[in-house]
């Protein structure tokens, strides 16, 4: 049984792909160490077998990343609210990751670890420039100043689909496609997940329809095969 | 306080001291000449009578650091019921004294551990707060940094704190290096530095436990290994070729967990300090139907099956065309398991990552598969195969073997064994026995063989962990003392304040065993008489004898039929 369609998690280390997945997975939030390589899930969605990659964050598995995407439906962008930076790597590092996937790839981008700020959901509201939260009211210790708004991430978002070519009018709208997420709460883990998965089924059906032959394609290994140096192939 | 008893067991020429006296094997280490080792030493005692900080050239970056030794030292020095004023540049006398207060020291342990459990420790040891007196009291620091001085790894403390004392530790490198020379270790009285420069990599271990510097040097090299695990030796080189002061903690974000668990491991394991795995105890024929299973899961390219419980060997099965040369090295083994160990473990994922086996070859990776079969994640199963794209067909071998173990229920069989943990040395029917450590040398096919050891649960007094530090602290010194490169001993009787030991190493076997305090001579050997005697009539369940037949040998009836050798050829030496 070969999986039918490939989504992909990336992002930066420590911005909790692993912990989204296990929320989604196994219904709650643990505590996770830092991934190595890639681990494999498989979802049953309907009838369909949807393959789950949470991939390593670490630049040391940097290398991987193409391998990991390669043929991938969909690609979660996952970035962390709490530090800026984690959207500047999805840009510099991740972005080019996704070179492998399909032509016709869904992105989704997410800001995760919202349950941080004090803020959450009120932010795609706020157009004034400013962090919709203000720096007193982040007077109970634990709450942290959101440093990515909604808006970067829509702003990353067409700049996604500029870099992949594609016009804004045949992608999916901005806003479907950016979601703020908490793992630790389980705030909108499951409509992140769901949105994507719906959305790569056409893929899928697409593809049987197609003859089913690039599914999750071991067939295309051969052009990739020189990529890490140094390394038994 | 401590005896070495000349005349002692049946058998075996000994070479056994007269009396607790070293020879210099501690003090000035082999690879350095007397010039090198002497002006460093000049320099410590000029700090030492000075204690002047001033800024000129080499020798007044020696006294930086002999400043945090001594800090060190005085830590330590208040707790210690030890007495000794001598600098670290007193010879053999110094070491009759070390030689003598051995076992006080040990006795002084507990207590100064039990003190320093009593405060309270911050979350993670990586906020530490690196100029407390908690930090400098832990038993052993471990730093990595790059020939640029730049910080990489510490074991406590931010590294980032830490960098003008790393920055310290690399001038007095290369000041040594400037004269041609490499500098071992620095011994003041309480303490270890021990330093080991591979590649672009510096270590260093500040010990104050009474591991030899060989072991020190044993664990600094495993700390390295496992870096190369994750980044290959070739990699590294090529990096600090290109760039000198490179960072190397962006490659390693996310690993330092790995290399805490190492370091603890290392101290309370002694898979790392005999060079050995541990196998689950099981009957034979289970072991050899896993092993069969897993000997018919196979993939072209598939390099290494293993199946692992609970950190201990199952069984494990390897290509033919791998072990002409060479076998699985246990060190490998060990590091793999240890990096599994910090990892998540989710029974419905399943890992594909590039992984090193430093001691097969430090400079190409493998791919591990790594999938946890029960939903404990206790019974874990490992391939490792040469071919990067091949997660799915290797995920297919793991059907197969979890499929084989389910119809003949295979897991429920491994997992009964695994409700106990291990097995109770009261097994052995000896009372006065506490504890052992039993590495056979006679295995079967030793030459394809895993070396392998079997050890009992640690129980009564050696619940808690100083307790358990204080143990491993005795046997690591029996270990030196058996291993030192200087004067080798067979067998050596050693009683301390609440333990007597006794470790004795024929061509058969290397064994450490610790009786209760009030055994005689005559008991203890008798109960060693006992022990052999069990573990003669328990060696089947308690190793792998005879290990499963390689995946690719034509072995009628075995289930192989040879169909990899091609494949797995190119795969193999493509990648060599």
């Amino acid at each position: 049984m070969k999986p039918d369609g490939k989504v992909v998690l990336l992002g930066d280390v420590n911005v909790g792909k692993t912990s989204l997945l296990h929320r989604y997975m196994e219904r709650r939030f643990q505590g996770t160490v830092s991934t190595v390589g890639g681990a494999f899930f498989l979802k049953q969605w309907g009838p369909h077998h949807i393959s789950l990659w949470d991939t390593a964050g670490r630049e040391q598995f940097h290398g991987l990343g193409s391998m990991y995407c390669r043929g991938a439906a969909a690609v979660i962008l996952t970035y962390d609210v709490t530090n800026f930076q984690s959207v500047v790597e999805l840009e510099d590092r991740f972005l080019a990751l996704t070179d492998t996937a399909n032509r016709d790839c869904i992105f989704a981008v997410v800001g995760n670890k919202v349950d941080l700020t004090d803020a959450c959901a009120c932010v795609p509201e706020a157009e004034d420039g400013h962090l919709s939260e203000k720096p007193i009211s982040s007077s109970v210790p634990t709450k942290v100043k959101k440093q990515v708004r909604m808006d970067d991430a829509i702003a990353f978002y067409k700049k996604i689909l500029k870099y992949k070519m594609m016009d804004e009018k045949d992608a999916p709208a901005a806003e479907k496609m950016c979601f703020e997420t908490s793992a630790k709460s389980g705030y909108m883990v499951d409509q992140l997940f769901e949105t994507v998965f719906d959305m790569v089924v056409p893929t899928i059906l697409e593809q049987k329809a197609e003859g089913s032959s690039q599914t999750v394609d071991l067939h295309n290994y051969k052009t990739a095969k020189n990529t890490q140096p140094g390394c038994c192939r | 306080m401590e005896a070495e008893d000349l005349g002692l067991p049946p058998k075996g020429g000994m070479d056994l001291p007269e009396d607790g006296v070293d020879p210099p094997e501690q003090k000035i280490s082999p690879g350095c000449t007397e010039t090198g080792e002497d002006e460093l030493i000049v320099a410590l005692d000029k700090q030492v009578e000075l204690s002047a900080a001033q800024n000129n050239g080499p020798l007044s970056v020696a006294d930086g650091k002999v400043d945090v030794q001594e800090e060190l030292s005085e830590a330590r020095e208040e707790s210690s019921e030890k007495d000794l004023s001598d600098s670290a540049s007193t010879d053999n006398t110094l070491e009759d004294s070390c030689e003598f207060s051995r076992p006080l020291v040990m006795g002084g342990g507990p207590s100064e551990e039990e003190e320093v459990a009593a405060q309270p420790r911050p979350a993670t040891h990586r906020d530490e707060d690196v100029t407390a007196e908690s930090w400098r009291a832990h038993r052993k620091h471990v730093f990595v940094l790059s020939e640029a001085g730049k910080p990489i790894y510490s074991r406590y403390g931010n590294e980032e704190a830490l960098s003008s004392t790393m920055g310290v530790m690399m001038a007095l490198v290369s000041f040594i290096q400037s004269g041609d020379n490499s500098i071992r270790s620095i011994y003041s009285d309480d303490r270890k530095l021990v330093f080991v420069q591979q590649g672009p990599l510096v270590l260093v271990s500040v010990s104050s436990t009474l591991q030899s510097e060989q072991q020190l040097r044993q664990e600094l090299l495993y700390v390295y290994d496992q870096i190369i695990s994750m980044l290959t030796q070739a990699s590294i080189t090529r990096i600090f070729e290109r760039k000198k002061n490179y960072d190397l903690r962006r490659l390693l974000t996310g690993s330092e967990k790995i290399l805490d668990r190492l370091l603890n491991l290392v101290e309370s394991d002694p898979c790392f300090l005999l060079g050995a795995v541990r196998c689950l105890p099981l009957q034979p024929p289970l072991r050899d139907s896993l092993g069969s299973l897993l000997q018919k899961a196979i993939t072209p390219n598939l390099v290494f099956s293993i199946l692992v419980a609970r950190s201990q060997l199952v069984t494990t099965v390897q290509e033919k065309t791998v072990i002409d040369d060479c076998r699985l090295e246990p060190t490998d083994l060990h590091l793999l398991l240890n990096l599994i160990g910090a990892t998540s473990a989710f029974q419905t994922g399943e890992i594909w990552t590039p992984i090193c086996l430093p001691r097969f070859n430090p400079d190409c990776y493998f791919y591990a598969y790594i999938s946890y079969l029960d939903a404990d994640c206790t019974v874990c199963l490992i391939l490792l195969s040469t071919d990067k794209e091949s997660f799915y067909s290797v995920s297919d071998c793991k059907k197969r073997i979890e499929e084989g173990m389910r119809t003949q229920n295979y897991l429920q069989a491994l997992s009964s064994g695994l409700k106990s943990p291990s097995y109770s040395v009261g097994m052995v029917g000896a009372p006065d026995l506490r504890h052992f450590i039993y590495k056979p040398l006679d295995i079967p096919d030793n030459y394809r063989q895993l070396p392998q050891f079997t050890s009992p649960e640690l129980e009564g007094p050696y619940c808690s962990e100083s307790e358990r530090h204080r143990l491993f602290d005795l046997y690591h010194y029996l270990h030196s003392r058996i291993h030192s490169t200087l004067r080798p001993l067979r067998l050596i009787y050693h009683v301390a304040e609440k333990e007597t030991l006794l470790a004795w190493v024929t061509s058969k076997f290397e064994l450490y065993t610790c009786f209760s305090p009030l055994v005689t001579k005559a008991g203890a050997i008798n109960i060693l008489t006992k022990l052999l005697r069990w573990i003669k009539k328990e060696e089947d369940r308690l190793f792998i004898r005879y290990p499963p037949k390689y995946s690719t040998t034509p072995n009628p009836g075995k289930g192989s039929k040879g169909v990899r050798t091609d494949g797995a050829e190119n795969g193999f030496f493509g990648g060599l």
